[in-house]
């Protein structure tokens, strides 16, 4: 935490009308150099995040800090802030040269330097020679990238991407997440992306935001938000996974599904209620005998990489698995885990809190050692 | 079957049309005849024209009717623009539907009553009838078509175009100037020759607030019409009308190209 805070959001509210907030206190630090990601469903607050950074509305409270200088009241066209927009926001009347060079025309650039920077950013984005062209004739992809260039000529300290992927088809989708991560790389800018796609969000970034109802759920790694889920909305919400409600009978020891578990997870009450997780592509297909529980096949779905098996425990809970193996349906199996694939989730844990418990038994293990 | 009734339709389609335009090509037609009357055709002159073009005083009401519908068009293209901006600011959708039936009430009330107020409000106020009151009136009756040749464009128009460039480092003035006007161009231009015809061929309104011998084209037509016929109408009705419909095929034509230009986008 010694480098310096790019952006950062000190209990920010933004409320229409009176309505709900749609942010509810929301406070965040924004690291120079990192790709950042808002993650969440529509309605959530993540694209009013990025439109406050960007300067298109203000909030209702707290503080929008940049280099730790507040920004609340800095219009847009002062931030040195960027932005992709959904629906690209290219001009229509203009060719790309025209597009890429409005920033530049501004800012009243010379004309050489201003064909040399149009240029480099045109071929940043693998659309040298494009210049020339109307925006009317080009593909979405070309678009995309047009609207990348437009925002990287100009050198800002930040670049906003709002959803720029979603309108276009799966291949391109997934070259454009590579593309965009390699260029993030290679000109260091701090990159603050929204989407709604978790798959986005795990393959870009390096740090992800999963917001819900105006808050921040949780913040941290791919690999964290993946692995340890705050909460059930969390776990639900990033790829698939088996939420059932269990009981913690000691540290290192929960009940679900009418059997007791050894687990690595430590720190809450004796008996407190809890959720587990259980990410599908986690659990093994065994004999009934090997298996760590008993399930009855419900239903096959052969999704190509895999098979996605839906199963049912005596319990009435439903198991979702992913594996290569084909069953049968209303066949008994067993189900294999090991202590490392049960994350316990507790019901209504803070970030803060979740972060301190985690760091304390980080500490055990490291005490153990 | 089919190919029958769709020949039918066609016919009354011409029909229709024939009706329609036979008195103004009649009118056309004996423009061009050296008897002197439009009971039968004696023979091809271009006398009635030549005649036009030494009556100094009928030279003087062309100019007089050139020179308000260019002014009157552009002072209610530039007010009206203004009001579209204003009209898509508001944002809630009960206000901006009020405005805006308050603007077509204008187009759609009679001009006969227009003008009637028109006048009383002039003599009230104590503006003198003559050049400024016909083109303050013709401004007037402009604006509300120019706002509704405008405002769909603007409607059209995503509001994510002026965040950006507002992002991009532009003030108000040049989100104006660089990107809203330019792409409300062609609805401007629409606008624009729109109230260039309404304010040429514009009879009642002028009527009433003209004065102090003051006339334009169409004015002037109906006064000598009453005097008595005489073909010098008939040539400078069929002037004024193939300069309307220069304006019109102007109008369409650059109607269409934004038109195409929009499918173009979508695409």
């Amino acid at each position: 935490m010694a480098k310096k805070p790019i952006i950062q959001f000190n209990h920010v509210m933004k409320q229409f009308d009176d309505d709900a907030p749609v942010l509810d206190h929301v406070s965040f630090e924004i690291e120079k150099g990192k790709f950042y990601t808002l993650l969440g469903p529509s309605g959530c607050g993540k694209t009013t995040i990025l439109r406050l950074i960007a300067g298109f509305t203000e909030a209702t409270s707290g503080d929008i800090l940049f280099e730790g200088k507040k920004i609340n009241h800095v219009p847009a066209n002062k931030r040195p802030i960027n932005t992709v927009f959904q629906d690209y926001a290219l001009f229509p009347h203009l060719n790309v040269y025209e597009n890429v060079a409005f920033g530049l025309r501004i800012k009243k650039v010379k004309k050489a330097d201003m064909d040399a920077k149009v240029k480099e950013a045109l071929s940043f984005v693998n659309l040298k020679g494009y210049e020339n062209r109307e925006i009317a004739g080009m593909s979405g992809g070309q678009k995309q990238r047009v609207a990348i260039a437009r925002a990287i000529v100009n050198e800002p300290a930040i670049i906003l991407l709002d959803e720029p992927l979603s309108a276009l088809d799966l291949k391109l989708r997934y070259q454009m997440q590579y593309e965009l991560r390699e260029l993030q790389r290679r000109l260091g800018i701090t990159f603050i992306f929204v989407t709604h796609d978790q798959e986005e969000a795990l393959a870009m970034s390096d740090e992800i935001f999963v917001l819900n109802k105006g808050k921040i759920q949780q913040s941290g790694t791919p690999n964290d938000i993946y692995d340890e889920p705050i909460n059930r909305f969390v776990a639900d919400f990033i790829g698939e996974s088996n939420i059932i409600r269990a009981t913690m009978i000691k540290d290192f020891l929960v009940e679900f599904a009418g059997k007791q578990f050894e687990c690595v997870d430590q720190g809450m009450d004796p008996n407190e209620a809890v959720e587990i997780v259980i990410r599908p592509e986690d659990m093994e297909i065994t004999s009934v005998e090997q298996g760590s529980i008993l399930v009855t096949v419900q239903a096959q779905l052969f999704r190509g990489v895999h098979y996605e098996i839906t199963c049912m425990d005596d319990a009435q809970n439903t198991w979702l698995v992913q594996s290569t193996k084909k069953v049968n349906i209303g066949e008994k199996i067993g189900l294999r885990f090991t202590p490392e694939d049960i994350h316990v989730m507790r019901l209504n844990e803070s970030e803060e809190d979740f972060d301190r418990r985690l760091d304390a038994y980080g500490e055990d293990e490291n005490n153990a050692k | 079957m089919e190919k029958k009734s769709s020949s039918l339709a066609n016919l009354f389609l011409l029909f229709i049309f024939f009706i329609l335009y036979a008195p103004i090509f009649y009118l056309i037609f004996y423009s061009f005849n050296s008897g002197g009357t439009m009971s039968h055709f004696e023979g091809f002159t271009f006398d009635w024209y030549r005649e036009l073009l030494h009556d100094t005083r009928l030279l003087i009401i062309v100019l007089n009717t050139v020179v308000i519908a260019l002014l009157s068009a552009l002072i209610a293209t530039i007010t009206g623009v203004l009001g579209a901006i204003g009209i898509r600011s508001y944002k809630r959708r009960q206000t901006r539907n009020t405005l805006l039936s308050l603007n077509n009430i204008l187009i759609v009330s009679p001009d006969v009553i227009m003008g009637a107020s028109f006048l009383i409000l002039f003599t009230m106020a104590g503006v003198r009838l003559g050049f400024y009151s016909v083109l303050l009136s013709h401004v007037a009756f402009s604006i509300p078509i120019v706002v509704l040749m405008v405002l769909p464009k603007l409607m059209e128009m995503s509001s994510s175009l002026e965040d950006a460039a507002r992002d991009l480092g532009a003030s108000h003035w040049n989100v104006l100037t660089k990107v809203t006007l330019p792409y409300i161009a062609p609805g401007i231009f629409a606008g624009f020759f729109m109230a260039l015809t309404y304010s040429l061929d514009d009879f009642a309104v002028t009527f009433f607030v003209t004065g102090n011998g003051f006339s334009t084209l169409s004015v002037e037509i109906y006064s000598l019409a009453r005097r008595g016929v005489s073909l010098n109408i008939n040539a400078l009705s069929t002037l004024m009308f193939v300069i309307t419909v220069i304006f019109v095929v102007v109008y369409y034509y650059l109607a269409s190209r934004s038109g195409t230009k929009g499918a173009n986008l979508r695409r």
